[in-house]
């Protein structure tokens, strides 16, 4: 089902989400995009490139209550907190954010303890994907192409959104869209020649170029397991990073998380706020001891779990290659650049 | 109900604590609104105490210590005068109100001037009412 | 006079060479291409070959001196350094940080930087108002003259006339959006302390999740943990993914610890920083 409407309608669109549920679409802010609850229909703007944080943020945010307690009770006291869950209407991700989210479930959902928090979160939500615009030149930053992504691959997304001038076209992608594209008012049906113009774009868009390198899952997870200890080669590669957090808060693949316990006036909450492995802290073990002291070591852990432990233990690369890590990097560190790099590292003789 | 001000007092153990002591024993009278605590010297004050009081409920913050040229440790006042003369600009420029934070020069033989600063201060705290930009919502 | 960028990178690569090649220092801190022209990337250069990987050009904005307490002491290090850097490699010296023993400091005389996530060119707003380096043991290229020379503190201004209430909101919005990447701390050269404050759990100073109420204690205290110490390079604010202009309020600081005390930070080897000296005729004025 291939469904149209205008660029200048879209705040009805956007006002008729937001009457079946919550719609959470990108919003301009002072340092640029980021997805947030749509409080006036009028906000909903398509013209982005991709925005600062990703998409995880709707099912996986920032911080998140778990317990609240107060101090002065017995612990049999404290109260879980319920997640507040609305149907939710996630609009204009961007393909390769789609395909971090099948990543994300192996985490939450798909090993070990399933998270109730993004299982129900994932389940309430409706991802409306958005193709790149092909016509454009590539972000110097992204290489999704080299994980296999195309600028608008519709699969993951419910519904699929394409931009054509001042047209949108929205497409069923699963049942679940199908059902709520059905009923939405005010969308018209597409013509066949639009049809196939859709059509095109999709199987185009694996022909844009990104930046590109060959990349085999089972070849890099074994590239990096034999570079694990050449010192020299992560210590050149890390010599200019500053170990912030920005790559990992960014990445829509990273869900490392601390659980702190806060407590105001005697009133506490445990809560889950994220947690980067770039930080010194983060392995620090109450003993004392730090198996992660040197800036390489947290950077080669970075590196190698998205590009070699994530690929033995689960099966895809945990990247998507939307180029956030490289594009808000503070002194311009590229991943990208750094998995070319291990690929040539054999014949790398001297540092 | 009228606004009772929550004072924190930090009073350095030598002249100031030790004039809060005197203006007990001399029977003073001041505003109970400030709790004080005692610290070594006044250059032990860490900014970060001034602000995390705001944060949890302070409506001002007083700060005692001997007059420069007398600390007990000979320059420590000297180093928090500087550093506090910081803190009050930082307080100032995030948009605090500046009144809400004062040090004073008390040695410990001033009983009066410790009771008249006090409550001088709470006054002035009463007029600029409660706190609440720092203060974290409960 | 326009600056010649290639010119610079010249004298630099010759310079480095020589150093390397001499054996006077085992590394020299400048910068390489990143992965594109545009996006420039710190470098580490320990190798004569490895000296032709040196760039420069305009978006070279990263403080390199951030590096120098990443080595261990009597490391030889030559760093290529702008006016804004030298000013933090005097003020690493100053706090006993690095030896001037151990440096070899490269000048680069330069305007016209380039911001390389906007484009925007920087000279205005975080340079301190110099564009010649205050210490340097060989420059690349000659001084800079006849710039025009603006105050650092004239961006200030607007800031300033704000009431107290306008400027509460603003640091509220700005510092609300703040996502505790610490990438302003990292990328300060003059934040070194481990742990800094705010990891430390007793006492616990601060929250760790991004809520006003921990955002605010974090800022609030790193502005004063930087005071008399900020050398206004701006790299807390470039750094920042959500372009929280932290900038603004180290300059006020700077500014005030500069009419206060009479030294602005890092300008010369034989100063103390401003808090941990004292006059005994500072005037009682300033507290008030």
């Amino acid at each position: 089902m291939l469904k149209k409407t205008t660029i200048d309608k879209l705040p009805e669109l956007a006002a008729c989400l937001m009457e079946k549920g919550t719609l959470v679409a990108p919003v301009k802010e002072a340092g640029g995009f980021n997805f947030r609850a749509i409080t006036d229909a009028a906000q909903v703007d398509l013209i982005f490139h991709n925005t600062i944080l990703s998409p995880k943020t709707v099912f996986f945010p920032q911080t998140e209550d778990f317990v609240r307690y107060s101090v002065y009770q017995p612990i049999l006291e404290a109260k879980p907190v319920e997640p507040e869950i609305r149907p939710t209407f996630l609009f204009g991700v961007r393909p390769c954010d789609v395909k971090s989210f099948e990543i994300m479930d192996i985490h939450f959902t798909r090993t070990g303890v399933p998270d109730p928090y993004w299982r129900k979160r994932r389940d309430a939500t409706i991802i409306f994907g958005f193709a790149f615009d092909t016509s454009e030149e590539a972000d110097p930053a992204e290489f999704y192409h080299t994980l296999g992504i195309g600028a608008a691959d519709p699969d993951g997304s419910d519904v699929f959104m394409l931009r054509r001038d001042d047209v949108l076209f929205l497409k069923a992608v699963s049942p679940r869209g199908e059902n709520l594209l059905g009923g939405l008012a005010g969308l018209t049906d597409a013509a066949p020649d639009e049809r196939k113009y859709f059509d095109d774009y999709i199987a185009q868009g694996h022909d844009y170029k990104t930046r590109y390198t060959c990349v085999d899952a089972e070849a890099i997870a074994k590239e990096f397991e034999a570079i694990f200890h050449n010192t020299d080669f992560w210590t050149k590669v890390s010599n200019a990073c500053l170990s912030c957090g920005i790559c990992t808060f960014v990445c829509p693949t990273c869900y490392c998380f601390d659980i702190c316990d806060e407590t105001q006036f005697g009133q506490g909450v445990r809560r889950r706020v994220w947690d980067a492995c770039m930080f010194t802290d983060f392995t620090l073990e109450a003993s004392g001891h730090n198996p992660r002291t040197q800036v390489y070591q947290r950077l080669r852990q970075k590196i190698c779990h998205k590009y070699s432990f994530h690929i033995r233990k689960y099966g895809p690369i945990s990247c998507v290659g939307c180029g956030r890590c490289t594009r808000y990097c503070p002194v311009n560190i590229d991943i990208f650049s750094i998995v070319e790099q291990a690929v040539q590292a054999k014949w790398y003789k001297r540092m | 109900m009228s606004f009772e001000p929550k004072i924190l007092g930090i009073a350095c153990n030598w002249c100031t604590y030790t004039g809060a002591d005197l203006a007990g024993t001399t029977r003073l009278q001041y505003p109970q609104n400030i709790r004080v605590v005692r610290v070594m010297c006044s250059s032990r004050i860490n900014p970060s105490f001034i602000f995390r009081a705001f944060q949890l409920g302070a409506d001002g913050v007083l700060i005692g210590g001997c007059h420069p040229g007398d600390c007990h440790y000979n320059t420590g006042n000297l180093y928090a005068r500087r550093r506090l003369a910081v803190t009050k600009k930082i307080l100032e420029f995030s948009g605090m109100e500046p009144g809400r934070f004062r040090v004073e020069w008390i040695s410990a033989s001033e009983g009066n001037r410790f009771a008249e600063v006090v409550r001088e201060f709470t006054e002035q705290i009463r007029d600029l009412g409660p706190q609440t930009k720092f203060k974290i919502s409960q | 006079m326009a600056i010649s960028f290639e010119q610079i990178e010249q004298h630099l690569k010759t310079e480095a060479l020589k150093l390397l090649e001499s054996g006077k220092v085992i590394l020299v801190l400048a910068y390489g291409r990143g992965y594109d022209a545009n996006h420039p990337m710190p470098y580490v250069a320990k190798h004569p070959s490895d000296v032709d990987n040196i760039v420069f050009n305009e978006y070279c904005t990263a403080n390199l001196a951030r590096y120098l307490t990443r080595y261990p002491r009597r490391t030889k290090i030559a760093i290529a350094v702008k006016a804004a850097d030298s000013r933090a490699v005097v003020q690493l010296i100053q706090e006993d940080k690095v030896c001037r023993e151990d440096l070899v400091v490269l000048g680069i005389p330069v305007y016209g930087m380039k911001n390389f996530k906007t484009g925007e060119v920087i000279d205005s707003k975080t340079t301190g108002g110099l564009y010649n380096p205050v210490l340097y043991d060989i420059l690349l290229g000659e001084e800079v003259h006849g710039q025009p020379v603006s105050s650092p503190y004239d961006v200030l201004a607007a800031y300033e006339a704000m009431d107290k209430e306008e400027r509460w909101a603003f640091w509220q919005r700005e510092l609300g959006r703040c996502i505790r990447c610490y990438a302003c701390r990292k990328a300060c050269p003059m934040c070194y302390c481990d742990p800094c404050f705010i990891d430390q759990n007793k006492p616990k100073w601060g929250e760790k999740s991004p809520e006003s109420p921990g955002n605010l204690m974090y800022h609030l205290t790193r502005f004063h943990h930087l005071a008399g110490r900020c050398i206004d390079c701006g790299e807390c604010s470039r750094a920042c993914p959500v372009d929280i202009p932290l900038y603004l309020f180290h300059k006020k600081v700077a500014k005030d610890c500069e009419e206060m005390f009479g030294q602005a930070a890092g300008m010369s080897i034989g100063d103390k920083p401003v808090l941990v000296n004292f006059r005994v005729d500072d005037s009682d004025k300033i507290l008030e």
